[in-house]
Protein backbone atom coordinates (compact mmCIF):
# COMPACT_ATOMS: atom_id res chain seq x y z
CA UNK A 1 0.00 0.00 0.00
CA UNK A 2 1.79 3.02 -1.05
CA UNK A 3 1.94 5.92 1.76
CA UNK A 4 -0.61 9.19 0.98
CA UNK A 5 1.71 11.94 2.04
CA UNK A 6 4.70 12.82 0.40
CA UNK A 7 7.91 12.13 1.51
CA UNK A 8 9.46 14.72 3.45
CA UNK A 9 13.53 14.89 4.75
CA UNK A 10 14.08 14.30 7.71
CA UNK A 11 12.67 16.68 11.00
CA UNK A 12 15.49 19.59 11.46
CA UNK A 13 15.70 21.27 14.49
CA UNK A 14 13.46 24.54 14.12
CA UNK A 15 16.62 26.32 15.29
CA UNK A 16 18.85 24.94 12.51
CA UNK A 17 16.56 25.73 9.71
CA UNK A 18 16.11 29.41 11.52
CA UNK A 19 20.08 29.50 11.06
CA UNK A 20 19.94 28.32 7.54
CA UNK A 21 17.40 30.28 6.23
CA UNK A 22 19.45 33.17 7.84
CA UNK A 23 22.35 32.15 6.11
CA UNK A 24 20.85 32.09 2.80
CA UNK A 25 19.10 35.32 2.75
CA UNK A 26 22.62 36.78 3.50
CA UNK A 27 23.67 34.72 -0.01
CA UNK A 28 20.74 37.04 -2.09
CA UNK A 29 23.19 39.87 -3.36
CA UNK A 30 21.73 43.20 -4.91
CA UNK A 31 23.06 42.65 -8.27
CA UNK A 32 24.26 46.21 -9.24
CA UNK A 33 26.63 46.92 -5.57
CA UNK A 34 26.76 43.24 -4.66
CA UNK A 35 25.93 43.94 -1.34
CA UNK A 36 23.16 40.73 0.43
CA UNK A 37 20.08 42.02 1.04
CA UNK A 38 20.15 41.56 4.46
CA UNK A 39 22.80 44.22 4.77
CA UNK A 40 21.01 46.62 2.58
CA UNK A 41 17.75 46.42 5.07
CA UNK A 42 15.64 44.67 2.35
CA UNK A 43 14.39 42.62 4.59
CA UNK A 44 11.55 43.47 7.29
CA UNK A 45 10.69 39.72 8.48
CA UNK A 46 11.20 36.59 8.21
CA UNK A 47 9.14 33.78 9.77
CA UNK A 48 9.52 29.90 9.83
CA UNK A 49 6.21 28.10 10.52
CA UNK A 50 7.47 24.10 11.53
CA UNK A 51 3.87 23.14 11.64
CA UNK A 52 3.89 23.55 7.50
CA UNK A 53 7.95 24.02 7.09
CA UNK A 54 6.73 27.09 5.76
CA UNK A 55 8.69 30.34 5.69
CA UNK A 56 6.95 34.15 5.04
CA UNK A 57 9.58 36.70 4.46
CA UNK A 58 8.17 40.32 4.27
CA UNK A 59 10.39 42.23 2.59
CA UNK A 60 10.66 45.70 0.21
CA UNK A 61 13.07 47.14 -2.39
CA UNK A 62 15.00 50.79 -2.32
CA UNK A 63 12.09 51.97 -4.23
CA UNK A 64 9.24 50.70 -5.82
CA UNK A 65 10.86 51.19 -9.13
CA UNK A 66 13.77 49.02 -8.29
CA UNK A 67 14.64 47.82 -11.75
CA UNK A 68 16.09 44.88 -9.73
CA UNK A 69 12.40 44.20 -8.26
CA UNK A 70 12.22 41.18 -9.82
CA UNK A 71 15.72 39.48 -9.92
CA UNK A 72 15.58 40.11 -6.12
CA UNK A 73 12.31 39.10 -4.70
CA UNK A 74 12.89 35.87 -7.42
CA UNK A 75 16.10 35.17 -5.61
CA UNK A 76 15.07 34.95 -2.21
CA UNK A 77 12.00 32.60 -3.22
CA UNK A 78 14.13 30.08 -5.06
CA UNK A 79 17.20 30.25 -2.52
CA UNK A 80 14.80 29.85 0.53
CA UNK A 81 13.26 26.96 -1.34
CA UNK A 82 16.80 25.41 -1.47
CA UNK A 83 16.79 25.30 2.45
CA UNK A 84 16.69 21.85 4.19
CA UNK A 85 13.52 22.05 6.19
CA UNK A 86 11.70 23.84 3.67
CA UNK A 87 8.40 23.48 1.52
CA UNK A 88 7.06 26.32 0.82
CA UNK A 89 7.98 30.00 0.70
CA UNK A 90 6.12 32.91 0.85
CA UNK A 91 7.93 36.21 -0.25
CA UNK A 92 5.32 39.45 0.35
CA UNK A 93 6.82 42.66 -0.89
CA UNK A 94 5.92 46.17 1.07
CA UNK A 95 6.64 49.93 1.09
CA UNK A 96 5.19 50.35 4.32
CA UNK A 97 7.11 51.58 5.82
CA UNK A 98 9.64 53.20 2.77
CA UNK A 99 12.96 51.80 2.88
CA UNK A 100 15.96 54.38 3.81
CA UNK A 101 19.65 54.27 4.12
CA UNK A 102 19.26 54.50 7.48
CA UNK A 103 18.25 50.81 6.83
CA UNK A 104 21.83 50.03 5.46
CA UNK A 105 23.77 47.85 8.56
CA UNK A 106 27.22 49.02 9.49
CA UNK A 107 28.30 46.62 7.69
CA UNK A 108 26.46 46.96 4.54
CA UNK A 109 27.42 50.22 4.28
CA UNK A 110 31.27 49.30 4.70
CA UNK A 111 30.92 47.20 2.10
CA UNK A 112 29.21 49.85 0.19
CA UNK A 113 32.15 52.01 0.34
CA UNK A 114 34.45 49.62 -0.64
CA UNK A 115 32.27 48.87 -3.81
CA UNK B 1 5.33 32.61 -5.39
CA UNK B 2 7.07 34.43 -6.79
CA UNK B 3 5.10 38.40 -6.69
CA UNK B 4 4.72 40.10 -9.26
CA UNK B 5 7.45 42.21 -11.31
CA UNK B 6 7.44 45.88 -10.27
CA UNK B 7 9.47 48.10 -12.54
CA UNK B 8 10.28 45.19 -15.05
CA UNK B 9 6.58 44.57 -15.94
CA UNK B 10 6.70 47.94 -17.36
CA UNK B 11 9.82 47.52 -19.35
CA UNK B 12 9.29 47.70 -23.08
CA UNK B 13 10.88 44.14 -24.63
CA UNK B 14 14.12 43.93 -25.07
CA UNK B 15 14.68 43.33 -28.10
CA UNK B 16 13.33 47.16 -28.65
CA UNK B 17 15.93 48.23 -26.42
CA UNK B 18 18.39 45.96 -28.64
CA UNK B 19 17.37 47.71 -31.75
CA UNK B 20 17.90 51.47 -30.71
CA UNK B 21 21.27 50.29 -28.99
CA UNK B 22 22.63 48.34 -31.66
CA UNK B 23 21.91 50.78 -34.16
CA UNK B 24 23.38 53.67 -32.07
CA UNK B 25 26.21 51.86 -31.75
CA UNK B 26 27.04 51.19 -35.12
CA UNK B 27 26.41 54.50 -35.77
CA UNK B 28 29.39 55.58 -33.28
CA UNK B 29 31.18 52.89 -35.23
CA UNK B 30 30.27 54.89 -38.56
CA UNK B 31 30.99 58.19 -36.98
CA UNK B 32 34.14 56.88 -35.74
CA UNK B 33 35.14 55.76 -39.15
CA UNK B 34 33.96 59.41 -41.26
CA UNK B 35 35.83 61.49 -38.48
CA UNK B 36 39.04 59.79 -39.40
CA UNK B 37 38.68 59.58 -42.89
CA UNK B 38 37.61 63.52 -42.90
CA UNK B 39 39.92 64.04 -40.28
CA UNK B 40 42.25 65.73 -42.80
CA UNK B 41 39.92 68.78 -44.08
CA UNK B 42 37.92 69.30 -40.86
CA UNK B 43 39.03 73.36 -41.06
CA UNK B 44 37.40 76.18 -41.86
CA UNK B 45 33.93 77.18 -41.85
CA UNK B 46 31.59 74.60 -39.91
CA UNK B 47 28.72 75.21 -42.68
CA UNK B 48 30.60 72.76 -45.07
CA UNK B 49 28.29 69.54 -46.69
CA UNK B 50 31.06 66.82 -45.63
CA UNK B 51 30.83 68.20 -41.57
CA UNK B 52 26.90 68.98 -41.77
CA UNK B 53 26.77 65.27 -42.75
CA UNK B 54 29.34 64.24 -40.27
CA UNK B 55 27.62 66.29 -37.37
CA UNK B 56 24.51 64.17 -38.29
CA UNK B 57 25.71 61.19 -38.64
CA UNK B 58 27.06 61.62 -35.15
CA UNK B 59 24.12 62.50 -33.63
CA UNK B 60 21.54 60.70 -35.60
CA UNK B 61 23.29 58.09 -35.76
CA UNK B 62 24.98 57.84 -32.62
CA UNK B 63 22.80 59.60 -29.37
CA UNK B 64 19.46 59.76 -30.66
CA UNK B 65 18.79 55.82 -31.34
CA UNK B 66 20.86 55.09 -27.98
CA UNK B 67 19.12 57.91 -25.79
CA UNK B 68 15.76 57.17 -27.02
CA UNK B 69 16.20 53.38 -26.02
CA UNK B 70 17.36 54.25 -23.14
CA UNK B 71 14.23 56.83 -22.65
CA UNK B 72 12.27 53.82 -23.33
CA UNK B 73 13.64 51.62 -20.43
CA UNK B 74 14.51 54.27 -17.75
CA UNK B 75 10.93 56.35 -17.85
CA UNK B 76 8.82 53.24 -17.33
CA UNK B 77 11.28 51.96 -14.35
CA UNK B 78 11.46 55.99 -13.24
CA UNK B 79 7.78 56.69 -13.10
CA UNK B 80 6.07 53.06 -12.80
CA UNK B 81 4.38 53.25 -16.39
CA UNK B 82 4.58 50.94 -19.75
CA UNK B 83 5.63 52.34 -22.19
CA UNK B 84 2.39 53.68 -23.64
CA UNK B 85 2.55 51.60 -27.39
CA UNK B 86 5.54 49.43 -27.68
CA UNK B 87 4.31 48.90 -31.72
CA UNK B 88 4.75 52.50 -32.02
CA UNK B 89 7.68 53.12 -31.15
CA UNK B 90 8.76 50.08 -33.12
CA UNK B 91 7.58 51.91 -35.95
CA UNK B 92 9.04 55.25 -35.43
CA UNK B 93 12.19 53.43 -35.06
CA UNK B 94 12.02 51.76 -38.59
CA UNK B 95 10.81 55.38 -39.84
CA UNK B 96 13.70 56.85 -38.10
CA UNK B 97 16.39 54.34 -39.57
CA UNK B 98 15.12 55.14 -42.77
CA UNK B 99 14.91 59.18 -42.31
CA UNK B 100 17.94 60.08 -40.68
CA UNK B 101 20.23 57.55 -43.03
CA UNK B 102 18.58 59.55 -45.85
CA UNK B 103 19.66 63.07 -44.45
CA UNK B 104 22.98 61.96 -43.62
CA UNK B 105 23.94 61.27 -46.76
CA UNK B 106 22.02 64.01 -48.36
CA UNK B 107 23.67 66.11 -46.49
CA UNK B 108 27.08 65.09 -46.80
CA UNK B 109 26.64 65.47 -50.47
CA UNK B 110 24.66 68.11 -50.33
CA UNK B 111 21.93 67.11 -52.54
CA UNK B 112 19.04 69.07 -51.85
CA UNK B 113 15.42 69.03 -53.25
CA UNK B 114 12.93 66.03 -53.10
CA UNK B 115 15.08 63.42 -51.58
CA UNK B 116 16.69 65.62 -48.88
CA UNK B 117 13.30 66.94 -47.99
CA UNK B 118 11.65 63.43 -47.91
CA UNK B 119 14.43 61.89 -45.79
CA UNK B 120 13.55 65.19 -43.30
CA UNK B 121 10.08 65.00 -43.55
CA UNK B 122 10.42 61.02 -42.26
CA UNK B 123 12.86 61.71 -39.91
CA UNK B 124 10.28 64.26 -38.36
CA UNK B 125 7.33 62.25 -38.65
CA UNK B 126 9.60 59.92 -36.69
CA UNK B 127 10.31 62.18 -33.94
CA UNK B 128 6.79 63.41 -33.72
CA UNK B 129 6.01 60.14 -33.06
CA UNK B 130 8.82 59.21 -30.61
CA UNK B 131 7.53 62.22 -28.76
CA UNK B 132 4.38 61.69 -28.83
CA UNK B 133 3.98 57.99 -27.54
CA UNK B 134 6.84 59.35 -24.61
CA UNK B 135 4.37 62.11 -23.77
CA UNK B 136 1.44 59.54 -23.39
CA UNK B 137 3.71 57.16 -20.96
CA UNK B 138 4.62 60.23 -19.17
CA UNK B 139 1.05 61.40 -18.70
CA UNK B 140 0.30 57.96 -17.17
CA UNK B 141 2.76 58.40 -14.19
CA UNK B 142 1.01 59.62 -10.68
CA UNK B 143 4.22 61.49 -9.96
CA UNK B 144 6.71 63.27 -12.17
CA UNK B 145 8.60 65.16 -10.16
CA UNK B 146 11.84 67.23 -10.86
CA UNK B 147 13.71 64.82 -13.46
CA UNK B 148 9.61 64.42 -15.21
CA UNK B 149 10.39 68.33 -15.56
CA UNK B 150 13.46 67.49 -17.48
CA UNK B 151 12.01 64.96 -19.34
CA UNK B 152 8.93 66.92 -20.41
CA UNK B 153 11.51 70.26 -20.88
CA UNK B 154 13.79 67.89 -23.54
CA UNK B 155 10.76 66.86 -25.15
CA UNK B 156 9.57 70.31 -25.53
CA UNK B 157 12.98 70.89 -26.91
CA UNK B 158 13.41 67.94 -29.48
CA UNK B 159 10.00 69.37 -31.49
CA UNK B 160 11.40 72.96 -31.41
CA UNK B 161 15.12 71.34 -32.88
CA UNK B 162 12.77 68.56 -35.22
CA UNK B 163 10.63 71.51 -36.56
CA UNK B 164 13.71 73.94 -37.38
CA UNK B 165 15.74 71.24 -39.10
CA UNK B 166 13.13 70.69 -41.23
CA UNK B 167 12.14 74.23 -42.56
CA UNK B 168 15.92 74.31 -42.96
CA UNK B 169 16.06 71.25 -44.76
CA UNK B 170 13.18 72.68 -47.34
CA UNK B 171 15.04 75.85 -47.39
CA UNK B 172 18.12 74.68 -48.49
CA UNK B 173 16.21 73.34 -51.63
CA UNK B 174 13.79 76.37 -52.22
CA UNK B 175 14.74 79.36 -50.02
CA UNK B 176 12.42 80.81 -48.82
CA UNK B 177 13.59 81.67 -44.83
CA UNK B 178 14.20 85.40 -45.06
CA UNK B 179 17.10 85.83 -42.34
CA UNK B 180 20.02 83.76 -42.37
CA UNK B 181 20.02 80.34 -42.72
CA UNK B 182 23.07 80.26 -40.26
CA UNK B 183 21.24 81.88 -37.67
CA UNK B 184 18.54 79.58 -38.05
CA UNK B 185 20.85 76.78 -37.92
CA UNK B 186 22.24 77.71 -34.83
CA UNK B 187 18.83 78.04 -33.02
CA UNK B 188 18.37 74.23 -34.02
CA UNK B 189 21.56 73.12 -33.18
CA UNK B 190 21.14 74.64 -29.64
CA UNK B 191 17.56 73.41 -29.36
CA UNK B 192 18.85 69.94 -29.78
CA UNK B 193 22.06 70.04 -28.58
CA UNK B 194 21.30 71.82 -25.21
CA UNK B 195 17.50 71.63 -25.37
CA UNK B 196 17.19 68.19 -25.88
CA UNK B 197 19.95 66.33 -25.01
CA UNK B 198 21.65 69.22 -21.81
CA UNK B 199 17.97 69.08 -20.12
CA UNK B 200 17.56 65.35 -20.55
CA UNK B 201 21.03 64.11 -19.58
CA UNK B 202 20.85 66.57 -16.40
CA UNK B 203 17.49 65.08 -15.27
CA UNK B 204 18.41 62.03 -15.60
CA UNK B 205 22.07 62.04 -13.94
CA UNK B 206 20.31 63.28 -10.57
CA UNK B 207 18.59 59.90 -10.81
CA UNK B 208 21.09 57.74 -11.77
CA UNK B 209 23.63 58.95 -9.67
CA UNK B 210 21.40 58.20 -6.75
CA UNK B 211 20.30 54.95 -7.93
CA UNK B 212 23.59 53.40 -8.93
CA UNK B 213 25.79 55.34 -5.87
CA UNK B 214 23.14 54.63 -3.43
CA UNK B 215 22.72 58.32 -2.89
CA UNK B 216 19.52 60.35 -1.53
CA UNK B 217 19.45 64.26 -1.03
CA UNK B 218 16.09 65.85 -0.40
CA UNK B 219 16.71 69.57 -1.47
CA UNK B 220 16.45 69.95 -5.29
CA UNK B 221 17.08 74.08 -5.07
CA UNK B 222 19.76 73.99 -7.52
CA UNK B 223 18.70 71.24 -9.87
CA UNK B 224 15.32 73.54 -10.11
CA UNK B 225 17.28 76.40 -10.52
CA UNK B 226 19.19 74.58 -13.35
CA UNK B 227 16.23 73.53 -15.02
CA UNK B 228 14.69 77.36 -15.06
CA UNK B 229 18.07 78.91 -15.87
CA UNK B 230 18.87 76.40 -19.03
CA UNK B 231 15.08 76.84 -20.44
CA UNK B 232 15.26 80.66 -20.23
CA UNK B 233 18.77 80.70 -21.79
CA UNK B 234 17.77 78.07 -24.64
CA UNK B 235 14.50 80.69 -25.62
CA UNK B 236 17.02 83.80 -25.50
CA UNK B 237 19.35 82.11 -27.57
CA UNK B 238 16.64 80.82 -30.32
CA UNK B 239 14.65 84.02 -29.94
CA UNK B 240 17.41 85.94 -30.18
CA UNK B 241 18.74 83.66 -33.46
CA UNK B 242 15.38 83.51 -35.07
CA UNK B 243 14.45 87.05 -34.70
CA UNK B 244 17.80 88.73 -35.54
CA UNK B 245 18.44 90.08 -32.19
CA UNK B 246 21.42 87.55 -31.09
CA UNK B 247 24.25 90.07 -30.79
CA UNK B 248 22.95 91.11 -27.62
CA UNK B 249 20.39 88.25 -26.59
CA UNK B 250 23.49 85.86 -27.00
CA UNK B 251 25.70 86.70 -24.54
CA UNK B 252 22.81 87.10 -22.03
CA UNK B 253 21.68 83.19 -23.21
CA UNK B 254 25.73 82.42 -22.94
CA UNK B 255 25.34 83.70 -19.23
CA UNK B 256 22.26 82.18 -18.05
CA UNK B 257 23.68 79.10 -19.64
CA UNK B 258 26.09 79.40 -17.41
CA UNK B 259 24.52 80.12 -14.19
CA UNK B 260 22.44 76.99 -14.88
CA UNK B 261 25.15 73.93 -15.99
CA UNK B 262 26.94 75.42 -12.78
CA UNK B 263 23.50 74.74 -10.95
CA UNK B 264 23.54 71.43 -12.18
CA UNK B 265 26.86 70.76 -11.05
CA UNK B 266 26.40 72.21 -7.28
CA UNK B 267 23.07 69.39 -7.22
CA UNK B 268 25.79 66.55 -8.71
CA UNK B 269 28.00 67.91 -5.99
CA UNK B 270 25.36 67.42 -3.43
CA UNK B 271 24.39 64.22 -4.56
CA UNK B 272 27.71 63.22 -5.25
CA UNK B 273 29.35 63.72 -1.39
CA UNK B 274 26.22 61.97 0.34
CA UNK B 275 26.68 58.78 -2.00
CA UNK B 276 27.36 55.16 0.04
CA UNK B 277 28.98 53.65 -2.69
CA UNK B 278 32.17 55.68 -2.67
CA UNK B 279 33.92 53.69 -4.93
CA UNK B 280 33.58 55.50 -8.55
CA UNK B 281 33.77 52.98 -11.57
CA UNK B 282 34.73 53.91 -15.23
CA UNK B 283 31.20 55.25 -16.61
CA UNK B 284 31.40 58.19 -13.96
CA UNK B 285 35.04 59.00 -15.10
CA UNK B 286 33.15 59.26 -18.58
CA UNK B 287 30.58 61.19 -16.90
CA UNK B 288 32.86 63.43 -15.19
CA UNK B 289 34.95 64.29 -18.19
CA UNK B 290 31.85 64.87 -20.19
CA UNK B 291 30.99 67.41 -16.97
CA UNK B 292 34.55 68.75 -17.60
CA UNK B 293 33.68 69.46 -21.42
CA UNK B 294 29.86 71.01 -20.67
CA UNK B 295 31.68 73.36 -18.54
CA UNK B 296 34.57 74.22 -21.49
CA UNK B 297 32.09 74.27 -24.19
CA UNK B 298 29.69 76.57 -22.35
CA UNK B 299 32.47 79.40 -21.32
CA UNK B 300 33.34 79.37 -25.27
CA UNK B 301 30.22 79.77 -26.64
CA UNK B 302 30.03 82.69 -24.19
CA UNK B 303 33.43 83.94 -25.48
CA UNK B 304 32.08 83.12 -29.04
CA UNK B 305 28.79 84.79 -28.28
CA UNK B 306 30.15 88.39 -26.45
CA UNK B 307 33.13 89.00 -28.48
CA UNK B 308 34.39 89.71 -32.09
CA UNK B 309 37.58 87.65 -32.40
CA UNK B 310 39.60 87.76 -36.25
CA UNK B 311 37.82 85.47 -38.21
CA UNK B 312 40.43 82.57 -38.91
CA UNK B 313 40.61 82.11 -35.45
CA UNK B 314 37.01 82.16 -34.70
CA UNK B 315 36.30 79.21 -37.32
CA UNK B 316 38.34 77.12 -35.57
CA UNK B 317 37.06 77.77 -32.08
CA UNK B 318 33.43 77.29 -33.47
CA UNK B 319 34.51 73.80 -34.48
CA UNK B 320 36.52 73.33 -31.53
CA UNK B 321 32.94 74.25 -29.77
CA UNK B 322 30.76 71.84 -31.15
CA UNK B 323 33.31 69.02 -30.76
CA UNK B 324 33.26 69.86 -27.51
CA UNK B 325 29.56 70.01 -26.84
CA UNK B 326 29.00 66.64 -28.93
CA UNK B 327 31.60 64.25 -28.99
CA UNK B 328 33.03 66.00 -25.43
CA UNK B 329 29.91 66.51 -23.49
CA UNK B 330 27.07 63.96 -24.78
CA UNK B 331 29.26 61.46 -26.97
CA UNK B 332 30.96 61.00 -23.16
CA UNK B 333 27.92 60.93 -21.30
CA UNK B 334 26.51 58.25 -23.21
CA UNK B 335 29.44 56.17 -23.17
CA UNK B 336 29.85 55.88 -19.79
CA UNK B 337 25.83 55.32 -18.58
CA UNK B 338 25.29 53.15 -21.34
CA UNK B 339 28.45 51.19 -19.84
CA UNK B 340 25.91 51.04 -16.62
CA UNK B 341 22.63 50.51 -18.33
CA UNK B 342 23.65 48.08 -20.48
CA UNK B 343 25.10 45.32 -18.39
CA UNK B 344 22.44 45.69 -16.04
CA UNK B 345 19.87 44.56 -18.34
CA UNK B 346 21.87 41.89 -19.44
CA UNK B 347 22.48 40.63 -16.27
CA UNK B 348 18.68 40.98 -15.97
CA UNK B 349 17.26 39.03 -19.01
CA UNK B 350 20.12 36.77 -18.59
CA UNK B 351 20.84 36.06 -15.17
CA UNK B 352 18.55 37.13 -12.94
CA UNK B 353 16.44 33.58 -12.94
CA UNK B 354 19.53 31.99 -11.56
CA UNK B 355 19.91 34.11 -8.65
CA UNK B 356 19.31 32.18 -5.30
CA UNK B 357 20.38 28.53 -7.75
CA UNK B 358 23.63 29.44 -7.95
CA UNK B 359 26.35 32.03 -8.02
CA UNK B 360 25.96 34.64 -10.13
CA UNK B 361 27.98 37.75 -11.32
CA UNK B 362 26.76 41.23 -10.29
CA UNK B 363 26.14 43.29 -13.22
CA UNK B 364 29.13 45.59 -13.44
CA UNK B 365 31.32 42.76 -13.27
CA UNK B 366 30.15 41.27 -16.90
CA UNK B 367 32.33 44.15 -17.96
CA UNK B 368 35.82 44.08 -16.91
CA UNK B 369 37.32 47.08 -15.16
CA UNK B 370 40.91 47.17 -17.21
CA UNK B 371 39.09 47.03 -20.78
CA UNK B 372 37.28 50.21 -19.47
CA UNK B 373 39.81 51.86 -18.49
CA UNK B 374 41.85 51.28 -21.66
CA UNK B 375 38.58 52.42 -23.93
CA UNK B 376 38.35 55.96 -21.09
CA UNK B 377 42.05 56.53 -21.97
CA UNK B 378 41.65 56.36 -25.69
CA UNK B 379 38.42 58.42 -25.84
CA UNK B 380 39.41 61.12 -23.85
CA UNK B 381 43.30 61.47 -25.47
CA UNK B 382 41.71 61.23 -28.70
CA UNK B 383 39.30 64.02 -27.88
CA UNK B 384 42.15 65.78 -26.09
CA UNK B 385 44.25 65.38 -29.57
CA UNK B 386 41.25 66.33 -31.71
CA UNK B 387 40.73 69.53 -30.08
CA UNK B 388 44.55 70.97 -30.25
CA UNK B 389 44.46 69.38 -33.76
CA UNK B 390 41.58 71.72 -34.98
CA UNK B 391 42.75 74.80 -32.87
CA UNK B 392 46.83 74.80 -34.12
CA UNK B 393 45.76 73.63 -36.93
CA UNK B 394 47.09 70.73 -37.49
CA UNK B 395 46.32 67.53 -39.91
CA UNK B 396 48.33 65.39 -38.11
CA UNK B 397 47.54 65.67 -34.44
CA UNK B 398 43.95 65.54 -35.82
CA UNK B 399 44.56 62.94 -37.49
CA UNK B 400 46.15 61.00 -34.11
CA UNK B 401 43.17 62.20 -32.21
CA UNK B 402 40.62 60.73 -34.36
CA UNK B 403 42.52 56.98 -34.49
CA UNK B 404 42.65 57.35 -31.03
CA UNK B 405 38.88 57.80 -30.72
CA UNK B 406 38.29 55.25 -33.79
CA UNK B 407 40.54 52.58 -31.80
CA UNK B 408 38.35 53.96 -28.14
CA UNK B 409 34.94 52.86 -30.33
CA UNK B 410 36.20 49.47 -31.35
CA UNK B 411 36.53 48.85 -27.49
CA UNK B 412 33.62 50.22 -26.51
CA UNK B 413 32.16 48.29 -29.31
CA UNK B 414 33.74 45.00 -28.25
CA UNK B 415 33.18 45.58 -24.63
CA UNK B 416 29.35 45.50 -25.20
CA UNK B 417 29.05 42.76 -27.68
CA UNK B 418 31.54 40.56 -24.63
CA UNK B 419 28.59 41.67 -22.40
CA UNK B 420 25.91 40.62 -24.80
CA UNK B 421 27.51 37.09 -24.98
CA UNK B 422 27.98 36.54 -21.28
CA UNK B 423 25.88 33.27 -20.33
CA UNK B 424 25.58 32.04 -16.93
Amino acid sequence: MTDPTPAKAAARPDVEVMADLKAALHEVLDPETGVNIVDMGLIYDAQYFPEDRSVEVLMTLTTPACPAGDAITGGVQRRLERVPGVDAVRVQLTFEPRWTRDRISERGKDELGRR
Amino acid sequence: MTPGGLATRHSPSFGLIKAHFGLGLAGMLAFAGALLWHAPSIEGHFFQPALLGLVHLCVLGWFLPITLGAMHQMLPVVFEVPVRSERLAWAAWGVFLVGAAGLIVHLWLLRTGPGLVGSASLLFASLLAYVGNLVATLRRAKEVKLVGAFVVAALAWLVVAAVIGLLLAINLGMPFISGSHLEVLRAHAHAAALGFFGLLIMGVTFRLLEMFLVAYVEQTGPGVAALVLVNVALVALVVGSLLGAFAWLGPLAAALALAGVLAFLVQVARIFRARLRKRTDVAWWHTGASFGYLVAAVLLGGALASSRVDAALTVRLELAYGFLALPGFIGSVIVGQLSKIWPFLVWFHTFSAYVGLKEVPTASELLPEGRQRAQWLAMHAGYGAFLVGVLLPSVAVRVVGAVAFALSALVFAANMLKVARSRP
